[in-house]
């Protein structure tokens, strides 16, 4: 079993202590639908393995292949489930996805007031802020105060666009490529394209 | 009615879409999310209830209403999810950002009126 | 007459717009459990046993208390509980006994029940 350090809503966990109540919970869950014969015996596992494969270095292909490739941008433009389709990344549910284009004029960041909608197909799972109050309550109402927290400020001339997601629709914002970087091989953009820059609280810059 | 000519040109088939195929409203469009109060379950925040904005994109195919999905109906009639823009000046009286400064938010159809 | 009726109209989830503090940027691996449970979530959506909109209804069900006090993927899997129970799959009995011998697994073989049905010798 791991360990922890930080504290907030999670104990340091002990090999031998007792499982917690909700781990004891999960288990006798998932133990009964097994038995039941509602899902398979190796599904979660099955699952878990498809949860590890996805970080955001999936979607630092995508946005590497978009600054690369005019052609590929406009497909990802116009239906980004299916330019992701193209480059192999498989979507096991039943989102959909526009991506946000930021550009001189338009600066896209992304939240989810109701829950924490996020497209984890391409991204993994979102980080605990994302999903916690103050970044969910702040972000519709005053995001130029919350980029500035991340260290992001975007000039007055330029919109801010907030997408809540509250349906189905998943978002990934395609930053801007950083200038000075026309000679970059793939993997030097891609190291760009952090998973902060695909939420829109930062923009890519070169270290 | 004429007798049926036979034409020269090959006509398409008059065909009548199902109900909810057609959208009600199209990019450009001033919508009006509606004021309305569900108990309970909802996904259309509080604080977009009776805001205007302008539809961005309809966004396609249909889909089921979402509000119905969280009791179970993983079907039912169809119909489209809209992209809707707000300004965040209008939103929020004092906005202290760019009056450029938006939100975009999905919406069901059932949600929506013509401004 | 009180007008209770805003408990019933705002979810305690519905919080776009409302005061709120700094963003302290925090994260966190996922325990095991908590991975297994966010797996779970997927594959029961996939057999639409559960699908994710009645899991964000299931959530808000738990009412703003516990939606406050319970982490993330504790809500999950007691709004999985509840739905599950809802829908005649499992039993709030079925669960409960089963939690008691997952329990005992893991401490090896300490029954804590007072139902007589698992209580070891």
């Amino acid at each position: 079993m791991s360990t922890h350090t930080h504290d907030d809503h999670h104990h340091p966990v002990d090999a031998d202590a007792p499982l917690g109540y909700y781990e004891v919970m999960e288990t006798a869950v998932r133990d009964l639908l097994i038995g039941k014969e509602l899902i398979g015996p190796e599904e979660i596992r099955r699952q878990i393995e498809v949860l590890d494969s996805r970080t955001p270095a999936l979607g630092a292909q995508v946005v590497v292949k978009a600054w690369l490739d005019p052609k590929f941008r406009a497909r990802l433009l116009t239906d980004g489930r299916a330019a992701c389709e193209e480059l192999g990344i498989s979507f096991y549910d039943d989102t959909r996805l526009i991506v946000l284009e930021n550009t001189d004029k338009v600066h896209n960041l992304i939240v989810c007031t109701l829950c924490s909608c996020y497209p984890r197909p391409i991204l993994g799972l979102p980080p605990d802020w994302y999903k916690l109050k103050p970044y969910r309550a702040r972000a519709v109402i005053e995001p130029r105060a919350v980029l500035a927290e991340f260290g992001t400020h975007i000039p007055d001339d330029v919109e801010i666009r907030v997408s809540d997601s509250t349906a189905m629709v998943r978002y990934l914002v395609l930053p801007l490529r950083p200038e000075g970087t026309e000679a970059y091989s793939e993997a030097q953009l891609a190291a760009l394209v952090t998973r902060d820059t695909m939420i829109g609280v930062v923009q890519a810059t070169i270290p | 009615m004429s007798a049926v000519v036979p034409s020269r040109e090959p006509s398409s088939p008059r065909i009548i879409r199902a109900e909810g195929e057609q959208p009600l409203f199209a990019p450009g469009d001033r919508v009006r999310i509606t004021v309305r109060f569900p108990v309970g379950h909802y996904r259309v925040p509080i604080y977009l209830r009776g805001r205007t904005g302008s539809v961005e994109k309809v966004i396609e195919p249909v889909g089921i209403d979402n509000e119905e999905e969280g009791f179970g109906r993983n079907a039912g009639t169809k119909r489209h999810y809209y992209r809707v823009a707000i300004p965040l000046s209008e939103l929020w009286p004092g906005y202290a950002g760019s009056y450029r400064d938006a939100l975009h938010v999905e919406i069901f159809e059932t949600w929506l009126e013509r401004n | 007459m009180t007008d209770t009726s805003t408990l019933l109209n705002r979810l305690a989830n519905d919080i776009g717009g409302v005061q709120a503090g700094p963003i302290e940027q925090i994260e966190h691996q996922l325990e095991p459990w908590e991975k297994r449970c966010h797996a779970l979530a997927d594959v029961l959506d996939f057999h639409k046993i559960i699908n994710t909109e009645e899991k964000r209804r299931g959530v808000e069900s738990l009412g703003e208390v516990a939606m406050g006090k319970l982490t993330y993927y504790e809500r999950w899997i007691a709004a999985f509980a509840n739905i599950l129970f809802q829908k005649a799959i499992l039993t709030p009995t079925e669960l409960a006994r089963q939690m008691d011998l997952v329990a005992a697994r893991s401490t090896g073989g300490e029954v804590r029940s007072n139902d007589p049905a698992v209580r070891s010798e």
